[in-house]
């Protein structure tokens, strides 16, 4: 298995609280990764710290691209945005895209980011919407979709810019439970389907139980690791 | 009695729960303060002018009444600002009571009595505020004197501003509520908002096609009194002209700059004005009164340097005082305008925290968010501040051309004019990239 993010001894603290307590964990490509807990486990700080959101106390955040590595924690703010344009990608609980926006720009977004022309991100972001079944409503505003249409938008927008990994923060939250397995599906299609990484934080055991591994996480450190075959 | 008893346990739970987020009170109620402490001022110079007396008091009497119908415009503008920010910040609050199936009474009732509640507290601390700077204006000299205390207006104004403040946000709130009491879904999920109409540019067209002949035959209209009441009745439908036009040619501008808009920042501020026109006049029409105020400034101030070109001592003073009043009336309304764009940015941050921490999370500079907002207001106030510089010097077209010929300073003044508005703009939006930098620094996404 190809290696694409390694995390060595995390350490994070909020103040009094032991958020992450030396997390050692190996991500690689085609893997799809569940972290499970209950709230205040440490799960989506291990994922910001992943994502070069939060700059860990202590501990090595290693990226491996082109036969690189490259040490997240160390960069600087600038780097590590710079980073989370390109190398990653992100689906939030509510989806998060620019209500103004149409779907299609909404979805190019990455892409203007990364300066390429809007003709070419529009095409590039009308075929990722055609791949996940919403090629139809390239035009149309948020506010037309349904919930699960738009975390659609939301994936179509995390995979623009052919991330590495796509990070995931309880993206089924806000759905019911067949538009949660749809949208589940097209996620790890878009994503495992296409050798990319997915890691997800979610408290729903069906979700989980769709992935290749899932951690489960208390008070800041891994407490079971379940690989699936 | 019960209906009384719900009403203010929930009024009390909903202020401990604006405890947490404390701007949700504090941005309506320091734009609260701001309208009181402008309007206090406005009428304490009102009140100092009516004190002149000698040969020249009916005409001090005459320039503060113009002044005060110039500085209404902005102060009005400011207030509905305020207002509106007061309810848009518990829309959702309220939405979510309308589907947990409070009576229409109880809503309507709720929002009036926090919104002025909110008014209130901004106007006493606006009040307070007067108290301070009104000291600092009775230095100004007018009539060949500092104008000391007789810029102390009554006392009974004092209460009558605070009054007019809270009835001011109370209606807006009644009024603001109709879409939450009659569409309660229509809030919580974002409603696509209907277009500027066109037969409204026709009306429009119509109000200024009258206003250009009436200010073409003054001469003919008879006594002073008629000429005066024509020049108001033109001004105000100029306005009203700009209020109802604007967002029809914010629309126009906002299909062009999409279609040209090549990056992220300039794609999300187009779409930001096309996605509602009308909230895009809001947040910069008050610019476009303050400069169709400019070109009155510019014609009153060549009148008055006509009228100081006199050997009259009197008259010599009297033009003096006119240019510091053109200038202090233009000063006030454009910080009334750079008040009313910052607190409507500052709350738009703020109610969009957590997509700004999302398009953080995905790689967006904060310099493109920012320079985004800043395309949003700017982009349209520059088309603003021309259009409506251009539309008053066309209806004041023969006194312009006099004005061009005798007085050029008054074009220079005009200029002046629009840079400094656009300046204070540019400086309200930069205040309001500290709150941007602090929602991104909390970095929290709420969900």
């Amino acid at each position: 298995m190809q290696i694409l993010i390694e995390a060595r001894s995390l350490f994070k603290d909020f103040g009094p609280t032991h958020a992450l307590r030396g997390v050692d964990l190996v991500i690689g490509a085609g893997e799809s990764l569940a972290i499970m807990g209950p709230s205040g486990s440490g799960k989506t700080t291990l994922l910001h710290s992943l994502a070069g959101i939060e700059t860990p106390d202590a501990g090595q955040v290693l990226l491996r691209q082109d036969d690189r590595a490259t040490d997240i924690a160390a960069l600087s703010d600038r780097a590590r945005s710079a980073l989370r344009r390109t190398a990653f990608g992100f689906v939030f609980q509510q989806g998060l895209l620019l209500p103004e926006l149409t779907v299609v720009e909404n979805v190019a977004l990455p892409l203007l980011l990364l300066g390429r022309p809007r003709a070419e991100a529009e095409a590039e972001a009308s075929r990722l919407l055609g791949l996940l079944g919403i090629g139809d409503r390239a035009d149309a505003r948020l506010g037309q979709l349904s919930g699960g249409q738009q975390q659609r938008v939301a994936i179509a927008r995390a995979q623009a810019a052919a991330p590495a990994i796509v990070f995931a923060d309880e993206p089924t939250g806000a759905l019911d439970s067949a538009t949660s397995a749809e949208v589940m599906t097209a996620l790890l299609d878009s994503t495992v389907g296409a050798g990319r990484a997915l890691v997800v934080v979610t408290h729903d055991a069906g979700v989980a139980g769709r992935c290749s591994r899932t951690l489960h996480m208390r008070d800041g450190v891994i407490v079971e690791t379940m690989v699936r075959a | 009695m019960t209906g009384v008893v719900t009403l203010l346990r929930l009024a009390r739970l909903f202020a401990r729960r604006a405890g947490g987020d404390a701007t949700t009170l504090a941005l309506p109620a320091v734009a609260f303060a701001v309208v009181t402490l402008c309007t206090t001022v406005v009428a304490g110079g009102v009140f100092a002018f009516f004190t002149f007396g000698g040969e020249n008091g009916g005409v001090y009497r005459m320039l503060a009444l113009l002044a005060l119908v110039l500085l209404i415009v902005p102060l009005a503008s400011l207030g509905g600002a305020a207002a509106r920010l007061s309810a848009r910040r518990r829309d959702e609050r309220l939405s979510s009571l309308r589907l947990m199936g409070a009576s229409t009474g109880l809503v309507s009732a709720l929002t009036v009595l926090e919104s002025t509640a909110v008014a209130l507290a901004g106007a006493v601390a606006g009040s307070l505020l007067s108290l301070a700077a009104l000291p600092l204006f009775g230095l100004l000299r007018f009539d060949g004197a500092a104008i000391g205390a007789a810029i102390w207006p009554p006392v009974w104004v004092y209460f009558a501003v605070i009054g007019a403040v809270v009835v001011l946000s109370a209606v807006s709130a009644a009024l603001g509520l109709r879409a939450v009491v009659i569409t309660p879904l229509g809030v919580r999920t974002r409603v696509v908002h209907a277009g500027a109409r066109g037969i409204r540019a026709v009306i429009a067209a119509a109000v200024l096609v009258a206003a250009v002949v009436v200010m073409n035959t003054l001469t003919s209209l008879g006594g002073i009194v008629v000429i005066v009441g024509a020049v108001l009745a033109c001004f105000g439908g100029v306005l009203a002209v700009l209020g109802v036009v604007g967002p029809v040619v914010l629309r126009a501008y906002g299909r062009r700059w999409l279609r040209r808009a090549g990056t992220p920042a300039r794609l999300i501020s187009a779409r930001g004005v096309l996605d509602d026109p009308k909230a895009a006049w809001r947040q910069v029409g008050s610019v476009a009164m303050v400069c169709f105020v400019g070109v009155f400034a510019g014609i009153g101030v060549a009148i008055t340097q006509t009228v100081g070109g006199g050997q009259d001592a009197a008259a010599r003073i009297l033009a003096q005082d006119i240019r510091t009043g053109v200038v202090l009336t233009l000063v006030m309304s454009f910080a009334m305008v750079a008040c009313a764009v910052g607190v409507n940015q500052a709350a738009a941050v703020l109610d969009r925290r957590a997509l700004y921490v999302s398009l953080d999370r995905i790689g967006m500079p904060a310099a493109v968010m920012d320079a985004a907002r800043r395309r949003a207001v700017l982009a349209p106030l520059l088309v603003v501040t021309i259009g409506s510089a251009c539309t008053a010097a066309i209806i004041l077209f023969p006194l312009t051309g006099m004005a061009l010929l005798l007085q050029p300073l008054a074009l220079a003044i005009i200029a002046g004019c629009l840079a400094l508005g656009i300046g204070l703009v540019w400086l309200g939006l930069l205040a309001t990239r500290a709150v941007l930098n602090s929602v991104l620094a909390a970095g929290v996404v709420e969900q």
